[in-house]
């Protein structure tokens, strides 16, 4: 059963390793030539024995024909397995590259909304630990079964030759430790490790928070509050961890001891001592017994704790696989290419889980030239609307499409050639500015970076830094909020994608940061097509079309002045927020809500 | 190696820790003594008296019951220590990484800490677990055994001691030749962890761009250079673990050929050569598995240089006779303050008394929010003093300073837990109405009403769950909970929706009422509700006085909101 158990194991990491299959089988073979060669010394010792106690004169050269034999083996052994154990660790470094280029490959093509259900922890340790842990299985693995089953295996059949009753003997401590080996195989084992492995990736979570954290950390924690959840997961994890380990420990260790050389040797020389005593066996053939048959343990000892490392290296490989198994976002099989830049909803349902519809049915047309607003409470599905446009998710009904095309028919290079963005969180990369500005255009010019920056009003900064455009962020200087959302500004300006999709909330750090989002705003005269989340009412003044959104539905849409002027929900909505509780004393007297020129703007009804 | 663990265990573990190295070291003595009993044993059984060697054996077997005896304990004794040893680490590691100033905190930190706290730790603490036990009888085993030999014939002995020094010398420049490969590989490691982290995080813009996978060069490189530096440990370990192969086999190949050459010359009896023999076979073996158990002591052992090195990074120093201020009036004296290289604070005095509300003004970079860290002490300064109550900020301990000051930060970082256990972080204490109260008065209640869940809806990792407007409140609300007479406020400076906008200035009013307050604000509005204006520029204050009476100068500050003023439609208030 636990052999089985073993090969299953072994199997699994197969076809993602298949393309390797080579240098891993000349691994391997190396691996048991070299093992094997590795008894010759030991059978040199036996045979020795045998020459030197027949009783007669000694034939010297027979001896010494021994003696270069075992020294030859021991030659041969040692070429051999650094070899492959140098072959082994090489291919480890390139299969762990191809894995690891893989999810990375996978993940950039995950939709965007999977990674909102995911901890970026858990993943990085998927890329990092688990591809890791498939070190053992190929540096280490082929010595390992091939010292735990091929020695094993070859010295036992010489054994048998020699004397099958002493061969019986020699087994009985593996038959010991064997009875063993089902308790350490118990179901509740099984799910120890499981409940292990868990609470290692709480703990892998709960420092990424504590790091990330750690200003709340400091500024309500104390040294022992807050990062009570990083202790917690770490005492939950010593707990599993001594629950697995008390649950093992006795076995193991008396595993051990059955298997220790002190208690073989005892065992066959009792057995050789009776066979000898009653005439069975020659005394010399004792020896072949005491120099091998301590090899025989060798499959059960490594059962004990070698295994540990393949077995871990088989869960971590199933993790790979459930990640490499999640259905990319579909790529076209026949790319289509938008000529035009009209975007248009067709019926679009949309939910992050099922029974729950955070849209429930939009029709929506965004003109090449025009500038269209959403509006809407908290939670009425803006974010997400304006989300399905760089196609982070696909609608669960109805259609988005792109210059008369879905958008599941463009290529993805294509559709983000088109579709530019601003979202709410800002990543800026651990890059140069000037390559995290030209980010989705990465073959811009430096003057054209230089004028993103320009129109973004980030400029001037860059050159405070300590390289200017070639500083390294995160490294040689770091950036405050309102910069980072310039940065990504300018990514967006640079762009120059014929959409533009945007979250005014990201906009506003401060004046500066507004006045590059207006100029974004401002460069539609080219025909660009343009979405925003409109938080202000100077935004919304500005638009072509207002969108109101309410529970996932557009409840009311048309030119801001209208939509004012007809008293509907948009109005009752602005009205609403406008005289919204103020207990601050004196409302400011800021013009800030009210737009002057709004209802004389001029915007016929359609 | 132990002399490293036991440091970075502390002094708690030091004595369970010697205990279980004394017990493996004896019963590797033991072991190696009980093959003593193996020579009668065998010159009786090879020598052709079997019968003779009944007595030896039934010796020999008290023996292996002895051994096994001490085996079974120190195994035991390994396990137990190793768990014991982790949870205390785990401990040490998270206060100590609380105890840090956040300057430490920089962009690569989280990659490493994680690897650090979860591999590393775990590889580290496996040390008593799994290693030592097998590395001490590797080694002491087999001296044990060559000192065995010498007794019973010297010319072997002397022969198989030979091994003695070359394997030391072996293990020695091993462990020098890979601890740069290992240093090196290390470093790759973490940088790869970052990217990998960076990558993960960066999706949505690094589509744009079209770079993912292969095509994100700053991570592929990462993963090529992680490949490299495995194969350049590899070729660094190698001769190493060749080195201690060949030594081994030719001590035994030169036992072997002597032991041939002495029985063939008939100065010592068969029987005595052979036993010797396969007590030399005896010693061979633990040699040979040392080079593997020898890298993974040396894996461990770097492990454990880098949780030292982080343990032994100074935490900000506590007073050793804290003073607790009296009152709550702040004061900046001639601070100065560098960070990354640059100059962040230069020579600062600002005062604002008890009671009274400072806004902080000015263009981004120019150290406003490094104001509000340095009063709650997130770094010390470089000259000049911060003070609370008159007393300087290093003088009181941080538990006292944290209690008088209550932060809402810019960007809101809320823990993946319930909405009411982030809340509660203001003041674990509160009873159930405390933080009712608190929440209705950041007008959080709406917010809880609207969540599927309530109170225990989950805010997902960073509060990513929650829209900006959303997280603000709750960080409103947990300082509202905490009931400071200090409040520290960084203006959240994106725009939120109205609905949102109108409850955060709500509860900022409350939180700020009848306290003293430091705001970093982007508003207009938020800045006619202070008593006094400080414009920053450079990390110096260019302007400071009232808002309408800096308006009227027609200096910086006017100049400042005149580019609001400027932009189409109507300025912000």
């Amino acid at each position: 059963m636990t052999i089985t158990g073993l090969a299953r194991e072994s199997e699994r990491p197969e076809p993602l390793l298949r393309p390797h299959a080579g240098s891993f089988a000349a691994v391997v073979l190396l691996q048991v030539v070299g093992a094997v060669a590795g008894l010759a010394p030991l059978l040199a010792v036996a045979e020795l024995g045998r020459v030197l106690l027949s009783p007669g004169p000694v034939d010297s050269g027979h001896v010494w024909f021994v003696v270069f034999a075992g020294a030859a083996g021991l030659f041969v052994r040692l070429l051999f397995t650094a070899a492959s154990s140098g072959l082994g660790h090489v291919l480890d470094g390139r299969v762990q590259l191809t894995l690891r280029r893989r999810l990375a490959e996978r993940l950039g093509r995950v939709p965007i909304g999977w990674f909102s259900r995911r901890r970026t922890g858990e993943l990085a340790k998927v890329v990092g630990e688990d591809v890791a842990a498939v070190h053992p299985f190929i540096a280490h693995a082929p010595g390992e079964l091939v010292s735990a089953f091929v020695v094993p295996l070859v010295s036992l059949v010489y054994l048998f030759t020699v004397d099958w009753r002493l061969t019986l003997i020699t087994l009985i401590p593996v038959v010991l430790a064997i009875a063993l080996v089902p308790l350490l195989m118990l179901p509740a084992r099984t799910r120890e490790q499981e409940e292990y492995d868990a609470a290692m990736g709480r703990i892998a979570n709960s420092v990424v928070e504590l790091v990330q954290g750690i200003a709340v950390v400091k500024a309500f924690g104390g040294a022992e509050r807050a990062h009570r959840r990083f202790l917690t997961a770490a005492d939950d994890f010593v707990a599993t961890f001594n629950r697995w380990v008390r649950g093992m420990s006795a076995v193991a260790a008396g595993m051990q001891v059955a298997l220790s050389p002190p208690f073989v040797l005892l065992v066959v020389l009792t057995g050789g001592a009776a066979l000898i005593a009653s005439g069975s066996i020659a005394p010399a053939d004792l020896l072949p017994f005491l120099l091998l048959g301590l090899g025989l343990t060798a499959p059960v000892a490594a059962l004990g704790h070698g295994f540990d490392d393949l077995q871990a290296a088989g869960r971590a490989v199933a993790r790979i696989r459930d990640v490499l198994g999640v259905p990319p976002l579909p790529e076209p099989a026949r790319p289509v290419v938008p000529q035009v830049h009209r975007v248009e909803l067709r019926d679009v349902r949309f939910g992050y889980e099922d029974g729950r519809e955070v849209l429930r049915g939009v029709d929506l047309v965004l003109e090449p030239g025009t500038v269209t607003a959403v509006v809407g409470p908290s939670g009425s599905g803006k974010s997400t609307l304006v989300r399905l446009l760089p196609r982070f998710f696909d609608p669960a009904h109805g259609a988005v499409l792109l210059g008369g095309a879905d958008l599941r028919d463009i290529g993805s290079r294509e559709l983000y050639r088109r579709v530019s963005f601003v979202f709410q969180d800002v990543r800026l990369l651990r890059a140069s500015v000037a390559d995290n500005i030209a980010l989705a255009v990465p073959e811009a010019a430096h003057e054209d970076v230089v004028r993103a920056a320009r129109l973004a009003g980030i400029h001037e900064r860059v050159l405070e830094l300590p390289r200017g455009y070639d500083t390294v962020l995160g490294e040689e200087a770091e950036l405050s909020g309102g910069e980072a959302q310039r940065i990504s500004i300018a990514r967006a300006l640079l762009a120059d994608a014929p959409v533009l999709v945007l979250d005014e909330a990201t906009a506003f750090a401060d004046p500066q940061t507004e006045q590059a989002v207006r100029r974004a705003l401002a460069g539609t005269a080219g025909g660009r097509t343009v979405l925003v989340i409109a938080h202000r009412l100077e935004t919304v003044a500005d638009a072509d079309t207002v969108v109101m959104l309410e529970d996932g539905v557009i409840v009311e849409r048309g030119s801001p002045a209208e939509l004012l002027a007809s008293g509907g929900r948009f109005a009752a909505f602005w009205q609403a927020n406008r005289t919204g509780p103020h207990p601050a004393g004196p409302h400011p007297a800021g013009p800030d809500l009210v737009g002057p020129g709004l209802i004389g703007q001029g915007d016929e009804p359609a | 190696m132990i002399r490293m663990l036991l440091r970075v265990l502390g002094p708690e573990y030091a004595r369970a820790m010697r205990r279980t190295v004394a017990l493996m070291t004896i019963t590797a003595v033991v072991e190696g003594l009980s093959y003593a009993l193996l020579v009668p044993v065998l010159a009786a059984l090879l020598g052709g008296s079997p019968s003779d060697a009944w007595p030896w054996l039934a010796a020999f077997g008290a023996a292996v019951a002895a051994y096994a005896g001490l085996r079974y304990t120190s195994d035991l004794a390994g396990m137990r220590v190793g768990t014991t040893m982790l949870r205390g680490m785990y401990h040490r590691l998270g206060e100590h990484l609380a105890r840090l100033p956040i300057g430490w905190y920089g962009a690569g930190r989280v990659g490493e800490v994680s690897v650090l706290a979860s591999r590393g730790l775990l590889q580290a603490m496996g040390v008593s677990a799994h290693l030592l036990a097998p590395f001490v009888s590797a080694l002491v085993t087999p001296v044990t055994i060559v000192v065995v030999i010498l007794a019973f014939n010297w010319q072997l002995g002397l022969a198989a001691l030979a091994a003695a020094p070359v394997v030391a010398a072996i293990q020695a420049w091993t462990a020098r030749s890979t601890a740069a490969a290992d240093a090196d590989r290390h470093e790759r490691d973490k940088e790869a962890a970052g990217r990998v982290i960076e990558y993960l995080q960066a999706q949505p813009v690094l589509r744009t761009g079209g770079r993912t996978g292969e095509r994100f060069e700053a991570l592929d490189a990462a993963l090529r250079e992680v490949q490299g530096a495995s194969r350049r440990t590899v070729l660094a370990t190698l001769p190493g673990a060749v080195g201690l192969t060949l030594t081994v086999q030719a001590i035994f190949t030169a036992v072997l050929v002597l032991g041939a050459y002495l029985a063939l010359g008939g100065g010592v009896g068969a029987a005595e050569v052979l036993t010797i023999l396969v007590l030399a076979a005896r010693c061979a073996d633990p040699l040979l598995s040392l080079s593997d158990i020898g890298g993974k002591l040396r894996g461990a052992r770097a492990e454990l240089v880098r949780l030292d090195a982080v343990l032994r990074t100074e935490p900000l120093p506590e007073p050793a006779e804290p003073v607790l201020p009296e009152r709550h009036d702040l004061e900046f004296d001639a601070v100065t303050f560098r960070h990354g290289g640059r100059t962040v604070i230069d020579g600062l005095s600002l005062k604002v008394p008890q009671g009274q509300r400072l806004a902080v003004v000015g263009p981004s970079g120019a150290g406003k929010s490094t104001l509000l860290q340095l009063l709650a002490r997130f770094h010390d300064v470089d000259a000049g003093a911060v003070r609370l109550g008159g007393v300087d900020v290093r003088e009181v301990s941080t538990e006292a300073l944290m209690a008088r000051i209550a932060i809402v930060f810019q960007d809101v970082y809320l823990f993946d837990g319930t909405i009411e256990e982030n809340v509660r972080l203001g003041r674990p204490g509160a009873s159930e109405a405390e933080v009712r109260a608190a929440a209705t008065a950041a007008r959080l209640d709406e917010v809880i009403e609207r969540l599927p869940g309530g109170w225990a809806a989950h805010v997902g990792e960073g509060g990513a769950l929650l829209s900006g407007g959303e997280r603000q409140r709750v960080s409103i609300a947990r300082a509202l909970l905490k009931d400071a007479p200090v409040v520290l406020l960084d203006e959240v400076t994106s725009a939120l929706d109205p609905v949102n906008e109108a409850a955060v200035h709500e509860g900022i009013e409350r939180l700020m009422a009848g306290r003293t307050v430091v705001m970093v604000a982007h508003r207009m509005r938020t800045v006619q509700r202070a008593d006094r204006v400080a414009f920053l520029d450079g990390g110096r204050v260019v302007e400071e006085g009232g808002h309408d009476e800096l308006l009227g100068r027609g200096g910086r500050y006017a100049a400042f909101w005149e580019i609001a003023a400027a932009l189409p439609g109507p300025a912000r208030g």
